[in-house]
């Protein structure tokens, strides 16, 4: 049978369904457009969360990198400094030795093995550079500096040659106390050597170096053996002062090689720290764009199904008021 | 035959078209009242004597179509049980949290991995090995949060199960006694249209609970069946019993005993399955809901908190732990057995030897958890061991995934992916459903009160009022002229 006639809530319910759809619609195609983020993420992806967690994570893990890569080119550029301080004072200090001994006046060797005292004094101050409470050459021991003071190094240092004669003795003496066990590395005071840092994905920065290291030592080596000639090593001798005051800046040049190799390996760990920077900071934007196409809404197009949508309510709007004054009261008064 | 006939005809017209406008005006007064169906006034010629005299009125119908009802009444149970599934796992998705929103599980991983790598830089920066213990309280009382909000719908849907089943049997007692009234009324021979959409309207508000048939029998009466096949009121009514319990731990099934089953007239029934007699309305929905969707949802929360719990507890990881003793994350505080596995995301904890809020102290993440002084501040291998353990590919042990190797964070991912997907489907099912239901209520309204329909009609019992009112009219002309004969 073909109805004759349509109920009155059918209208009704059907203009009242149609609002709610429209008004929703309207509610979140603004949401979109102010916030610029999908309203329903999960139905963005289609349910695969996999790609956008993996693109979160990645781009927590680059905000943790782009902190420790901050943390290691301080580190390393300070690594820089001291071993810059330590070149000059060693070229110097050389320099003076070396001179002071073909003069073969004990004027010259005294003031240049006073220099050497001094400058001792000074490198390893150097060495002991703390960079935002953490000693630079202590390894893992990183509270503590590597090492003491330079009295103390002298002193040590004095008992070790105090049976030499010769200055073959004295720098054979001073050699192995700077080498063998029980010497300089009971004067140590760092621990091992820290392991590498973490700057970039499966990438590590190793800045593994220690006081202990042989560019240290060498260098401390010369230092130390010119300023045992100020503390009145073999006085009187001066053939054997001048002799070891040559013997020093001999080996003060010699550990320029050493050196050399130490900057040349710190100066690859900063250009691997900076490479591993320029990466990550592409690594981030390119995410950043995935991600924004993934689980952002194009602006344009939110605002134009806004537009639609508002266009459409407001003809609803205007149906509802023509529809609801179609009644056959109206005509039979 | 006689001038009287012609008067009394015309009387029963008057008659007849009053009681069509009085049927009329309750018509247009509840154009709009939900559960009124259309009355209609039933005339037939009167006939006294083998001959016409006047016009009858037979009864007042009741413009309905069962067919209509009955597939609306199905619907209305499918929609509900679709809604209710579909509103669950979009609880689910939202407990596990899309990774842009802070808090999210996906982000306090991501945050966690972030410390990690931050401490590895600085292990001797107290504030950087703090964050590192906050990211990991932050990320075990994320699953504990997601678990609690999983076992809270299981209260909820526990709660809404008791008040479903006291509804359904104090609205099957108000149809039997309908049913019992509209019995001796239509005994007696009354209008009964308004017993009868009450009647009508009780049993829409039960039908989405459970998916019903309604069957008529003799002098109005209807018996109600599920289409499971449980009577539910055939004479007299069923009676549902349930007992609802207040607090739900994810170890209490039906099977453990620790939750109630449905009883009908005291023998329990199946809530779910093929067989289950309440099967496809809210009722099925919210025992489903309880006992498999939250089930399932918190099986894969406690196969991630375990996964958890296993990596940073792996033999080797950390020296100064003893052999069988917690790792960085704990089974509320003692060691993880894998017996123990249901349940672990809302009792997962953060090991207090390492937690300031617990009482521990921080530079064990960097020393290691047995460790009982500090050690070097400079040392960081085991703060990167702890960012391997996190990130690594590793098997799960926990079953019903799919085989293979994962981060934490893709395993992460991965549950939010199934959440998001089962949410997904669960929404396009009950949009469909409700897009039926929607279809049939609009095919059912469209059979209601047409006011323009029923004005017309007022202008036809208008006109036919007054011509009735005419014929009296010359009747008495005629009387009057055959009196006036006399004089």
């Amino acid at each position: 049978m073909s109805r004759m006639s349509v109920g009155d809530a059918s209208l009704t319910s059907i203009l009242q369904r149609q609002g709610a759809f429209l008004k929703g619609e309207v509610q979140r195609a603004s949401t979109e457009v102010v916030t610029g983020r999908q309203s329903d993420l999960g139905a963005g992806v289609r349910g695969d969360f996999s790609p956008l967690a993996a693109i979160d994570a990645s781009l927590a893990r680059l905000a943790g990198y782009r902190s420790t890569t901050a943390d290691v080119a301080f580190f390393s550029q300070s690594i820089q400094t001291v071993m810059g301080t330590m070149a000059d004072i060693s070229s110097e200090v050389a320099t003076s030795l070396m001179r002071s001994a073909s003069l073969t006046t004990p004027t010259q060797v005294n003031a240049a093995a006073a220099e050497a005292r001094a400058r001792l004094g000074t490198a390893m101050a150097a060495m002991n550079t703390q960079v935002s409470g953490r000693s630079l050459f202590s390894g893992v021991e990183s509270d503590q500096t590597p090492l003491g003071s330079a009295d103390d190094l002298l002193t040590a240092l004095q008992t070790a040659v105090s049976g030499a004669t010769t200055a073959n003795d004295v720098e054979a003496a001073v050699r192995t106390w700077f080498t063998a066990p029980g010497g300089y590395d009971a004067f140590y005071q760092g621990g091992a050597a820290a392991s590498p840092i973490p700057i970039a994905a499966g990438e590590t920065a190793d800045l593994s170096v220690t006081a202990l290291d042989p560019a240290f030592r060498d260098t401390l080596a010369g230092l130390a053996m010119g300023a045992l000639l100020d503390l009145g090593l073999m006085s009187g001798q001066q053939s054997t002062r001048a002799d070891i005051a040559q013997r020093a800046g001999l080996m003060l040049h010699n550990s320029e090689d050493k050196r050399a190799l130490l900057a040349a390996r710190i100066g690859t760990v900063e250009a691997q720290i900076e490479g591993a920077k320029t990466r990550n900071s592409a690594e981030d934007s390119a995410l950043k764009i995935a991600r924004s196409e993934i689980a952002s809404v194009d602006p344009y197009d939110a605002s134009i199904r806004l537009k639609e949508v508002q266009g459409q309510l407001e003809s609803l709007y205007l149906i509802t008021s023509r529809v609801s004054r179609l009644s056959l009261a109206e005509y039979i008064r | 035959m006689s001038i009287t006939s012609a008067l009394s005809s015309a009387l029963t017209g008057l008659s007849a078209t009053s009681r069509q406008a009085e049927v009329l005006s309750s018509n247009v007064a509840n154009a709009t009242t939900p559960g009124y169906a259309r009355r209609e006034v039933q005339l037939g010629a009167a006939v006294l004597a083998g001959t016409g005299q006047g016009v009858a009125v037979i009864g007042v119908s009741r413009d309905v179509d069962q067919y209509l009802i009955n597939e609306r009444r199905l619907s209305q149970a499918n929609d509900g049980e679709r809604g209710l599934t579909a509103g669950f796992l979009g609880q689910v998705e939202t407990a596990i949290g899309t990774p842009d929103i802070a808090g999210s599980l996906g982000a306090r991983i991501a945050e966690f991995d972030q410390s990690l790598i931050e401490a590895a830089s600085r292990p001797d920066a107290e504030a950087r090995l703090a964050l590192v213990a906050s990211a990991a309280r932050s990320l075990a009382g994320g699953l504990t949060q997601a678990s609690d909000d999983i076992q809270q719908a299981r209260v909820t849907a526990d709660r809404q199960i008791a008040s479903e089943v006291d509804t359904l049997n104090t609205s099957l007692k108000r149809i039997y006694q309908l049913n019992a009234e509209l019995q001796s009324f239509t005994g007696a021979g009354y209008d009964v249209s308004a017993l009868m959409d009450q009647r009508q309207q009780i049993i829409d508000s039960i039908s989405a609970i459970v998916p019903l048939r309604e069957v008529p029998r003799g002098m109005n009466q209807v018996a109600l069946f599920t289409t499971g096949g449980v009577t539910l009121l055939d004479g007299p009514p069923a009676s549902f019993s349930f007992s609802p319990t207040s607090t739900i731990t994810p170890e209490m099934t039906i099977a453990s005993g620790g939750l109630s089953g449905l009883e009908v007239n005291g023998r329990p029934v199946a809530t779910g399955g093929a067989t289950s007699p309440v099967l496809g309305g809210r009722l099925a929905g919210l025992f489903a809901l309880r006992d498999d969707l939250a089930v399932a949802a918190q099986g894969k929360l406690d196969a991630m908190a375990r996964d958890l719990v296993e990596r940073f507890s792996a033999a080797g990881l950390d020296p100064t732990v003893a052999p069988g003793a917690p790792g960085l994350f704990t089974d509320q505080g003692a060691a993880f057995l894998p017996v123990n596995e249901v349940g672990l995301a809302g009792r997962i904890a953060m090991n207090a030897a390492a937690d300031p809020a617990q009482g521990g102290a921080l530079y064990r993440l960097r020393d290691g958890l047995g460790a009982t002084t500090q050690g070097p501040p400079g040392n960081a291998s085991l703060l990167g061991s702890l960012k391997l353990a996190l990130t690594g590919q590793q098997p799960l042990s926990s079953g019903g995934f799919v085989a293979g190797s994962r981060s934490f964070a893709s395993l992460a991912a991965d549950i939010l992916s199934d959440a998001s997907a089962r949410r997904l489907n669960a929404d396009s099912d009950a949009s469909f459903s409700a897009a039926r239901l929607t279809a049939l209520t609009d095919l059912e309204k469209q059979g209601g009160v047409d006011t323009d329909q029923e004005l017309q009609m007022l202008l036809v019992i208008e006109k036919n009022y007054a011509a009735n009112a005419r014929v009296i009219q010359t009747v008495n002309d005629m009387i009057k002229t055959l009196i006036g004969l006399g004089s």
